[in-house]
């Protein structure tokens, strides 16, 4: 374009009408679809109908294995829509998951049915078992081979390994023809589009969309628009398989380019906010900006700063992270915070010391540890070496503990004490945890036979190399994880036993036992009494000498052994939002809960905790630093501040300094709301009102609009407290 | 613990995570009792020296409990309600014990210094960071002058930065003896006009005034704190009047506007009194503006929202 022609182009415009547009999209979903809780994900709304047919090759009418995963991809993308914004610097949007291809199944022989009675007894919801996307993939390997490149990888690795099964290679050929197909199908309808279009700018702008993409079809990325859309393909095709996520260091990935290009004169700031504001519109997947490189240099570079300028102009939930050590450059928290005052809401704060000395123990070095991306909404995971499974496993800490209560008080003869509720609870929890293991090693064995990451494998460091997908062989690192959820439920439960039936003996156990099955029907004073008691979050409180038994317990039992094939897992404390779907199947709990109300949420202290009924940040970020498993993964500290708090003079100071300290005391993750009573109390009784408003329900972001009431509710509980 | 011959105090909340009472984070403990009546105050429960009940009634569930346990026929249940009759309730607290309802309440608890200091003490890690510590304010902390200075000699010499908040109406002999152990005091000045001083809040300013002049004298730092209540001083004419005695005290450090507000409406009548500050606006960002504006021309820094 020309020079005249640049000077015109009002990016900040640009940048607002895509921000219009994915409100405008936001209202329409939710018109046809209803609510949406989870993150938002790029999808854009589609009006006509897609001639997609599933390829099956099971009776059960399922599709199994390489080759045929690869078919239904390759025909999903041979039919999804083009669609270009004319106002984005990328060309592209994803419509929806492959249909067929959301829910992870196996073929019916394989699937492991002996288990489902331990998982229905022991509440799991997500096990593990079948899962798929959720690793951390090595942008930089599609950046520098391009789609061309990495075609020519597959047909090389295909031939060098000359395997007698070549369903992998053929699958992965596959989805790299179909890629390249679907961004030619986006070439023509650019040229088409400039063919039709009276407006010069905007015109120009979907000619240089033509022109970028026709080179991108084969070759690498050689400037930054060129790297933001390669990046915004992947996007798109990554969510397109079971929903995908994870991006990466996006700082790192974009400076070469950002650099190169200034350099050479051919790029302006405002050009890069377009870019990566159009990135972000494209898709909200996970990335991280700020963090240290191996060696431990600050990695905060002016692209740092541009791509969190850029998240705060488009306003959509763009699931940043900003990873905190204690080199960081304070300017870039600073200027986070700033934008999260603004905003509502902003960058998720990924900790390092937790995650870092954690992850070690391990048996990793820090240097590797110190690449671990926050690239899931509670997770960091190594870019393309490591299957680590995360997010994906949930052991509900809450059933194994109503089992055993329930246990003791039906048996007569049992001890009525602490120490033999206890020892129940360590029992059955230690099954719980054993089923887990069990299931892991289930998967680790038949996924590969099912499904393949068709996408991370094209990502990753050996999966072409070798022949083999991500989870059976492909890398290097397998390190599994499981999430631990209802902490403050059991602690705070254990408690009110301890102090109002073994203590006070104000009831009986099989007093407490009855109201509970009754679910406190006609006992609103006992399940208040049972409330009451100091939980929790206050500190040095038996809750809390509870929560850490409780967290320790389950720690333990996870790392005492590895699975029965030797696989180890690292565990975390998350619920991710699901704490009214665990809670729905689950009986009331002695902490004066209802039976299928929602349970407490990752490791937080349960709202309401301190003895005005409020929840002091020190207070909040001391009980979840105490509980941390310390192995690496996150248990993540949710802070939902008034800004009333902090607009004084001293209040960013005094937030900032709250961080650091929670990173010292080894937390792993700080998902942070600014935002008023008031305005989420007015915006929960009516959500239209503020189609914009965006909320980080935990580590993941969403328009609260597009969340259902009961869904909702959690984060005003929260804010309320 | 064993608290017994520990010296006790009466506190009635201990706030975490303060950072409107002086630098940095802080812990403020707030102690019961204030010998001012200032109309706009929003801890009504903490101006007298002894613990009061407050009643919420949107809260009770009618279990009856306090009708069960009171002795002397304080609550009484009539035609399926609640009744509380302050009159005849001595403040045993037995019914508030078992009100888990919270609809009964006694904000003020006797406190033994360590259990204050054990409370305070656990976000000691976050004093360290950014500079914050320990504020004592209430209420009038210094008229339980022996549990503040054995309060404060135990937070300094665990390291731990001092602050007071008063309104200074007590003997100087007494804000004397606190100096050796507080880093910081934030002094509370309403208005310089005696007679109006004495309306709005039940005393003279005269020994507040003189008090404050003597703080000049000494190498403690001081924040002045104004309260900017509607009627009363929100205009220039007070303002400079203020920052008239402000100017020349050397141990000014900045002056704080703190605005009027409804917050602690409630609790009025939960200790069956009148709201007093009904229909009172508070002062708009622009208001705020301009006095602070006022203040500073005296040379004064003024403490400002971001």
């Amino acid at each position: 374009m020309d020079t005249f022609m640049e000077t015109k182009i009002d990016y900040r415009q640009r940048i607002e009408s895509l921000a219009q547009t994915k409100l405008e999209f936001n209202r329409k979903k939710i018109t046809r679809m209803g609510y949406h809780d989870t993150d938002d994900h790029g999808d854009i709304p589609w009006d006509e109908p897609i001639p997609f047919k599933k390829i099956s090759n099971h009776p059960d009418g399922g599709s199994y294995g390489a080759r045929c995963i690869g078919e239904n991809f390759r025909h999903w993308l041979d039919v999804h829509p083009v669609y270009i914004h004319p106002q984005s610097a990328l060309a592209g949007c994803l419509v929806g998951v492959i249909p067929g291809f959301k829910e992870s199944r196996w073929k019916p022989e394989d699937r492991p049915t002996h288990l489902y009675p331990l998982h229905e007894k022991y509440h799991f919801i997500n096990t593990g078992i079948g899962a798929m996307n959720h690793m951390g993939p090595d942008m930089k390997i599609g950046l520098d081979l391009g789609w061309g490149g990495l075609l020519r990888k597959i047909r090389h690795y295909r031939e060098y390994n000359h395997p007698v099964d070549t369903s992998f290679y053929d699958a992965e050929e596959n989805l790299v023809l179909g890629i390249q197909d679907w961004i030619r199908r986006h070439v023509i309808k650019a040229r088409q589009l400039a063919d039709q279009e009276s407006d010069p700018l905007i015109r120009q702008n979907y000619l240089d969309i033509a022109e970028i993409n026709e080179y991108l079809v084969d070759g690498a990325p050689r400037t930054l628009r060129e790297a933001c859309q390669f990046l915004a393909w992947f996007q798109s095709v990554d969510r397109m398989w079971f929903l995908g996520g994870a991006l990466g260091q996006l700082d790192e990935l974009l400076r070469p380019y950002y650099e190169a290009d200034t350099a050479a004169g051919i790029l302006t700031d405002d050009q890069v906010l377009w870019y990566i504001a159009s990135l972000f519109f494209n898709d909200t997947h996970y990335s991280q900006i700020g963090g240290q490189a191996p060696d431990g240099h600050d990695l905060t570079s002016k692209m740092s700063f541009l791509i969190l300028e850029a998240a705060h102009l488009v306003k959509v939930p763009s699931n940043l992270a900003i990873r905190f050590h204690e080199g960081l450059n304070p300017a870039l928290l600073r200027q986070a915070l700033i934008y999260n005052l603004q905003d509502g809401t902003g960058p998720s704060i990924s900790c390092s010391k937790g995650l870092d000395e954690g992850y070690i123990r391990n048996g990793v070095p820090i240097q590797l540890a110190r690449m671990r991306a926050k690239v899931g909404c509670n997770w960091t995971a190594l870019p393309g070496i490591e299957y680590c499974h995360q997010d994906v496993t949930r052991q509900c800490l809450i059933a194994p503990f109503l089992i055993a209560f329930y246990e003791l008080v039906d048996d007569p003869t049992a001890p009525r004490t602490m120490d033999e509720l206890w020892r129940r609870y360590e029992y059955h929890l230690g099954i719980s945890v054993d089923v887990l293991k069990e299931g892991f090693d289930i998967h680790m064995t038949k996924h590969a036979d099912n499904m393949i990451e068709i996408v991370l494998n094209l990502f990753s460091h050996g999966p072409i190399e070798r022949g083999l997908d991500m989870v059976a062989g492909g890398v290097d690192i397998y390190l599994l994880t499981s999430d631990g959820l209802g902490l403050a439920t059991v602690a705070d439960s254990l408690a009110a036993i301890e102090q109002r039936v073994v203590q006070e003996k104000k009831l009986t156990w099989e007093e407490l036992a009855e109201i509970l099955r009754n679910d406190y029907e006609g006992a609103e004073a006992v399940r208040l009494m049972l409330r009451n008691i100091p939980r929790f979050g206050t500190g040095g409180t038996r809750a809390d000498y509870w929560a850490k038994r409780v967290s320790d317990l389950y720690v333990r039992l996870v790392r005492s052994t590895p699975t029965p094939k030797g696989f180890t897992i690292i565990p975390g404390l998350f619920s991710h939002g699901s704490i009214l779907k665990y809670g729905e199947k689950l009986g009331a709990t002695p902490n004066g809960r209802h039976a299928k109300a929602a349970i407490s949420h990752s490791a937080n202290p349960d709202p309401g905790f301190m003895p005005d009924g409020s929840g002091a940040l020190t207070a909040k970020s001391t009980a979840v630093a105490l509980v941390q498993p310390g192995w690496g993964n996150s248990a993540p500290l949710q802070l939902d501040v008034d800004p009333h708090l902090l607009k004084e003079s001293g209040g960013l100071e005094a937030l900032e300094s709250l961080i650091r300290t929670h990173n010292q005391m080894g937390g792993t993750l700080i998902n942070l709301n600014i935002i008023s009573k008031e305005k989420i109390l007015e915006a929960h009784k009516d959500p239209a009102k503020y189609p914009d408003l965006m909320v980080r329900v935990t580590g993941y972001s969403a328009y609260f609009y597009s969340l259902s009431p009961e869904y909702r509710q959690q984060i005003v509980d929260r804010l309320l407290a | 613990m064993n608290l017994q011959g520990e010296l006790k105090g009466l506190v009635f909340n201990i706030q975490r995570f303060s950072i409107h009472d002086g630098p940095g984070i802080r812990t403020t403990v707030f102690f019961q009792g204030c010998n001012l009546h200032c109309f706009w105050c929003h801890n009504p429960e903490s101006n007298p020296l002894e613990p009061v009940v407050q009643y919420y009634p949107a809260k009770c569930i009618l279990c009856y409990r306090c009708v069960e346990l009171c002795e002397h026929h304080a609550h009484d249940s009539i035609d399926g309600m609640h009744w509380y009759n302050r009159e005849q309730c001595t403040v045993c607290g037995r019914c508030v014990e078992e009100c888990y309802a919270r609809a009964l309440v006694i904000a003020a608890k006797p406190m033994a210094t360590s259990e204050v200091f054990d409370e305070v003490m656990k976000d000691r890690l976050y004093y360290e960071d950014s500079g914050g510590g320990v504020t004592f304010s209430g209420g009038e902390p210094l008229l339980q002058i022996e549990f503040l200075v054995e309060l404060l000699k135990k937070h300094q010499e665990a390291g731990v930065h001092t602050a007071v908040d008063t309104a200074g109406n007590v003997p100087w002999e007494w804000l004397d003896a606190i100096l050796p152990f507080t880093n910081l005091i934030l002094y509370d000045v309403k208005c310089v006009d005696d007679a109006k001083h004495r309306q709005v809040t039940g005393v003279s300013n005269r020994i507040i005034l003189k008090n404050l002049e003597n703080l000049s004298n000494r190498s403690i730092p001081v924040w002045v704190r104004i309260p900017v209540i509607p009627g009363v001083n929100d205009n220039p004419e007070d303002m400079q009047q203020i920052a008239s005695c402000l100017t020349g005290n050397r141990a000014i450090q900045q002056v704080e506007l703190l605005p009027f507000h409804h917050l602690g409406s409630g609790k009025f009548e939960s200790l069956g009194k009148e709201y007093p500050s009904k229909g009172l606006k508070p002062p708009s960002d622009e208001q705020l503006k301009s006095l602070a504006q006022v203040v500073e021309s005296f040379g004064l820094p003024v403490h400002r929202k971001t």
